[in-house]
């Protein structure tokens, strides 16, 4: 196995006991690769970054995160989820909210020390909010928000950072500004991020993972204007096929 | 309110009463204030109400009813955190049908004790009057546990509260930290349970908490002005019950209700204007 292969995945199949969620995946990511990640909704996208994570178990095939099992490397993916799952009148502040990501990392008794409060530090300083440390949470703005639950999952000195759809609700400028620091952090960290924008990102990406119950990768110098359309657009086309055929 | 005073300053059952009014508000700020951002006042409510099967048996076998409360607490707390982790369709109805059948174990024991009744309202409605020195005991051995496990596991639990999806991501064992909280609650009901009795333990439980949350910036403040808002609920629900010789127990919930009303409505009208 090559040295510089950070996620491989071979002959993966998943189902909810029903039907296949995801068929016959295979990808291996390389480190620092910027990989994007579409689909239509429910296409699988979650669900595979779920078994990367380790939270789901494949019902067959082979996942092979940093080399090892994804249970025993899952303290080395920073995550950023789709929807945040917390309320946003919850009595917390940005340092710690950003101090969480150290959980797993620091030792489990007793309160977060000075190397989780310097690596946390760090964090809000590479994505621009160390200002904002005091701010409750819910006083913040919509892109705000994003770039501290970004510092969250970069505040365990991941190697490999997963964002599901980490520009949703913001606007076309907040995407720009999130995406450059992205860019800036996949110089040092593999990054797969899931979004619906492949147009805007195919600037930043190197290699598009397509998914919807297969998987199908192409490399984003093969990917320009109408080719991305055409691709996206026949990626939509089978959602709609799906409704039909579900709802019969 | 003089009365009252030289009723504290010379008998011993006031003191008894502050100082339990004092050790319960410590359980009931730190914990409630957990219960309150978890949002699970009815998972803590059906907790409350279920112990009453526990007293009951405890009062027919003729045993401290307290062994029954914490007994029952601690079984029911495990239920109840099992039927949320592993059956959250259904999870509101379940823990209803426990509430209620808890509660109807209870009476059905009391009613098979002979010269029932007596103590039936001290259960329900708590008697902080009532309470000795080894209460007092008990109430601050509770209280030094529930501050231990809280102090050695603040970050796990602020986690849990917070963003149960992003703490299982981090390795933490989440459903055993979530019975382990329930304990916890289960433990805080039982104090509560002598102070303001069953029926009324989550208003106590919950109201301090929540008065704080309109104020506060972090969790670990909630449970301090939520602490000393407790402390002022329960000595200014005896204060103003000594003098016309009312419960103290609704009193102090009564206290508690119209201040989180006032505060609620304060802290909206503040931001609209």
């Amino acid at each position: 196995m090559s040295t510089n292969s950070v996620i491989k995945i071979k002959n993966l199949d998943f189902s909810f006991g029903g039907p296949k969620i995801l068929e016959n995946i295979e990808i291996d990511i390389q480190r620092n690769e910027f990989i994007g990640m579409v689909g239509p909704n429910g296409s699988g996208k979650t669900t595979l970054l779920k078994i990367i994570m380790g939270v789901l178990i494949p019902d067959k095939g082979s996942v092979k995160v940093l080399g090892n099992p994804p249970s025993q490397s899952v303290q080395e993916i920073g995550y950023m989820p789709q929807f945040a799952s917390f309320s946003r009148d919850f009595p917390i502040n940005v340092e710690d909210t950003v101090l969480m990501g150290r959980l797993g990392k620091t030792p489990s008794i007793g309160f977060f020390n000075k190397s989780d409060k310097r690596a946390a530090e760090k964090a809000m300083n590479d994505v621009e909010v160390l200002d904002l440390r005091k701010r409750v949470i819910g006083s913040l703005s919509g892109g705000q928000l994003q770039r501290v639950l970004i510092a969250r999952a970069l505040t365990c000195e991941p190697q490999i950072m997963i964002l599901d759809e980490p520009t949703a609700n913001v606007d076309m400028k907040v995407e720009k500004d999130i995406f450059d620091l992205l860019k800036q952090l996949n110089e040092k960290i593999t990054i797969i991020v899931v979004t619906h924008d492949i147009g805007f990102i195919s600037q930043y990406i190197h290699r598009v993972a397509c998914i919807n119950r297969t998987l199908t990768c192409h490399p984003t110098s093969e990917l320009t204007g109408e080719t991305i359309e055409n691709m996206y657009g026949s990626h939509m086309h089978m959602v709609h096929h799906h409704h039909e055929g579900e709802k019969k | 309110m003089s009365n009252f005073i030289d009723a504290v300053s010379s008998q011993a059952f006031m003191q008894n009463a502050i100082f339990g009014g004092i050790l319960a508000s410590v359980a009931c700020g730190v914990v409630g204030s957990y219960v309150v951002v978890k949002r699970i006042g009815y998972l803590a409510g059906g907790i409350a109400h279920s112990v009453m099967g526990g007293m009951g048996i405890a009062y027919y076998l003729d045993r401290p009813p307290i062994e029954g409360a914490l007994v029952a607490a601690l079984v029911f707390a495990l239920i109840l955190g099992w039927v949320s982790l592993k059956m959250q369709q259904q999870e509101d109805t379940v823990i209803g049908a426990l509430w209620a059948g808890g509660m109807a174990v209870g009476i059905l024991f009391i009613s098979q004790t002979p010269g029932y009744s007596a103590d039936l309202m001290s259960f329900l409605f708590g008697n902080i009057l009532m309470i000795s020195s080894d209460d007092l005991i008990w109430i601050g051995g509770l209280d030094i546990f529930i501050l231990l496990i809280v102090f050695l596991f603040y970050k796990q639990f602020l986690a849990l509260s917070f963003d149960e999806e992003f703490a299982r991501l981090r390795g933490i064992p989440v459903e055993r930290f979530y019975l382990l909280f329930l304990i916890l609650v289960a433990l805080t009901v039982v104090i509560l349970i002598q102070i303001v009795g069953l029926i009324l333990v989550i208003a106590l439980l919950t109201l301090p908490a929540a008065v704080s949350g309109h104020y506060v910036r972090s969790l670990s403040l909630m449970m301090g002005l939520a602490t000393v808002l407790g402390v002022l609920f329960t000595s200014g629900g005896l204060a103003l019950s000594y003098q016309p010789d009312l419960p103290p127990g609704p009193t102090i919930i009564l206290i508690a209700g119209a201040f989180y009303l006032v505060s609620l409505l304060v802290t909206r009208f503040g931001k609209k204007a």
